[in-house]
């Protein structure tokens, strides 16, 4: 089991409460990987302090053709 | 008119034929049942029929109409919903087995406002089970099948709307869209399907696949007929807070402006999320070739990459559906088909923070989107689904699985998703069929609370071509 998969499973277990066997926190953890590296590199090119996920809405009123 | 011509008619005109009392209501539902009892059998899209209530209301209608009330530009026309629409006190699936026998407390907003339209309700129509699947597989109520060749998806997750309406049973359906599941079925099917702007349309009362990115929206046989729809059910709802409290037009009225002096851009990906077809991506270039006709300006534009903006929908489809699906996921898992639950356990994985980041990424998603593909241009054109309607067989996770498998499924909303996540308006209407019969679908996107362009672009289109005209037989 290598480091993600212990982490997956430490994860369930140990703070979801949930049950997987190897294979399956094996497969989980390689997916979850795989988004979170993807959102943390996003989020380290574009994303600032004051980016306030509550005003998406607000956004798109205000990119609305005038 | 004969039964079966009265079930070909439009949404709108068998509308203004009920008011014009032309045609009773009554007529107009038998209609409708006649070519259920003909196309349920081949395509399975109803999980619920109530002949006897839309028949009720049907009389109902007809009575007012008599008595000198109309209730709206729906009075008196058929439609069915995907079941996933709360009517408080009736049962309400979601396409799952887990709610087989569930009844809602609580009326959904857009069918409280059907209803004050006048519409009659013939019943429920399948769905991938709790709107998770592009395809319109369903282990639970027996697959939906394309009315175009029953061996065929319809495209889901709203996959009984879609051949209900292609296979013309209902007038207009409702649908829901969270990475696609509006515009794959109208794309597969060969109907109109409209995901709003986030905002748009209440969501209250439906039944969640991820709150940021569900959207509620109809299909129907035309543009026409899907802006007055959207009219209807457009809207600020007390109940949804996430609705906009812009004024909503009425669509139907601004669809007449052509397509002259627009600026479109046509975008056909090569490469990343979506690889795209060549017969599906001449069918798109010649619908723009018709726009082009009509007098708007075509440009060439190029997508930004979705490669971050798709792993961040994920990660939002994932731990909101995870969080609504824990009860159950805990307690009774095998009452889902695998790939529904084994697509949403990663979201028990994935640190809050991730999830608040791909939320807090939108804002910019958006704004990258807006001064790339759409600057300079009115809307963009695209595909709805970048290759050729597979079959059933083909797609089937649950029964073949494999990598293969799993690949053409998750290429299907490889152009829809983005626009979830932007949360911009994106509507699909027919634009060709490909080698074995099965239509395409032409995409339109649009920006923010733009609804009323993409109608009418959509509109001057159906207006030189005739896809849309085309019945399954």
């Amino acid at each position: 089991m290598d480091e993600k998969t212990r982490t997956a499973a430490g994860i369930a277990t140990g703070l979801q409460g949930l049950r997987y066997d190897d294979k399956r926190l094996g497969e989980l953890a390689a997916e979850v990987a795989a988004l979170n590296d993807a959102v943390r590199q996003a989020a380290a090119e574009w994303l600032t302090f004051d980016d306030d996920p509550f005003t998406f809405p607000s956004l798109l009123e205000r990119e609305a053709r005038k | 008119m004969r039964h079966e011509d009265l079930a070909l008619a439009d949404l709108s005109e068998i509308a203004e034929a009920i008011a014009a009392r032309r045609v009773t209501s009554v007529a107009a539902t038998e209609a409708c049942l006649a070519r259920i009892e003909t196309w349920q059998p081949r395509t399975n899209a109803f999980l619920r029929l109530d002949t006897d209530k839309a028949l009720a209301q049907a009389k109902a209608m007809d009575a007012e109409l008599a008595a000198g009330i109309r209730r709206g530009p729906l009075h008196g026309v058929p439609m069915a919903h995907k079941d996933m629409y709360y009517r408080k006190g009736e049962l309400s699936t979601g396409g799952s087995a887990i709610r087989r026998d569930w009844r809602a407390p609580v009326t959904a907003t857009v069918l409280q406002k059907l209803d004050a339209a006048g519409v009659v309700e013939l019943g429920f129509l399948n769905m991938a089970e709790f709107a998770a699947g592009p395809t319109g597989h369903n282990v639970h109520h027996g697959h939906c099948r394309n009315p175009w060749d029953d061996k065929r998806v319809t495209g889901g997750s709203s996959s009984g709307s879609g051949a209900s309406v292609a296979a013309r049973m209902v007038y207009g359906a409702l649908g829901s869209d969270t990475g696609g599941s509006i515009r794959l079925p109208a794309s597969a099917c060969g109907v109109v399907g409209m995901k709003a702007t986030y905002g748009r349309v209440s969501r209250a009362g439906a039944l969640a696949r991820s709150w940021s990115l569900d959207h509620v929206g109809p299909l129907t046989r035309t543009v026409r007929d899907n802006a007055r729809l959207l009219s209807v059910i457009a809207g600020h709802d007390p109940q949804d807070s996430t609705t906009s409290e812009k004024p909503v037009p009425d669509y139907e009225t601004l669809l007449d402006g052509g397509a002259s002096g627009l600026r479109i851009g046509l975008a056909l990906p090569a490469d990343g999320t979506a690889s795209l077809d060549a017969q599906v991506g001449a069918a798109v270039q010649a619908a723009a070739d018709a726009l082009g006709r009509l007098g708007a300006r075509i440009t060439l534009v190029t997508l930004p990459d979705f490669t971050a903006l798709y792993r961040a929908a994920e990660v939002i489809v994932k731990c909101e559906a995870a969080s609504m699906h824990r009860p159950w996921l805990e307690k009774t898992p095998d009452a889902y088909a695998n790939q529904v639950r084994t697509r949403m356990e990663a979201g028990f994985f994935i640190p809050a923070t991730q999830y608040i980041d791909a939320l807090r990424l939108r804002g910019h998603f958006v704004k990258e989107f807006l001064a790339t593909a759409m600057d300079g241009v009115d809307a963009v054109v695209l595909p709805a689904i970048p290759f050729p309607i597979p079959t059933i067989e083909e797609t089937d996770v649950e029964a073949k699985g494999g990598p293969a498998t799993l690949s053409m499924v998750g290429r299907f909303t490889g152009l829809t998703r983005p626009f979830n996540t932007l949360g911009v308006p994106a509507l699909s209407v027919p634009c060709g069929f490909d080698s074995n019969g099965a239509p395409i679908g032409l995409q339109l996107v649009g920006r923010p609370f733009d609804e009323a362009l993409l109608y009418r672009i959509g509109h001057a289109y159906q207006g030189v071509t005739e896809f849309h005209r085309r019945v399954p037989v």
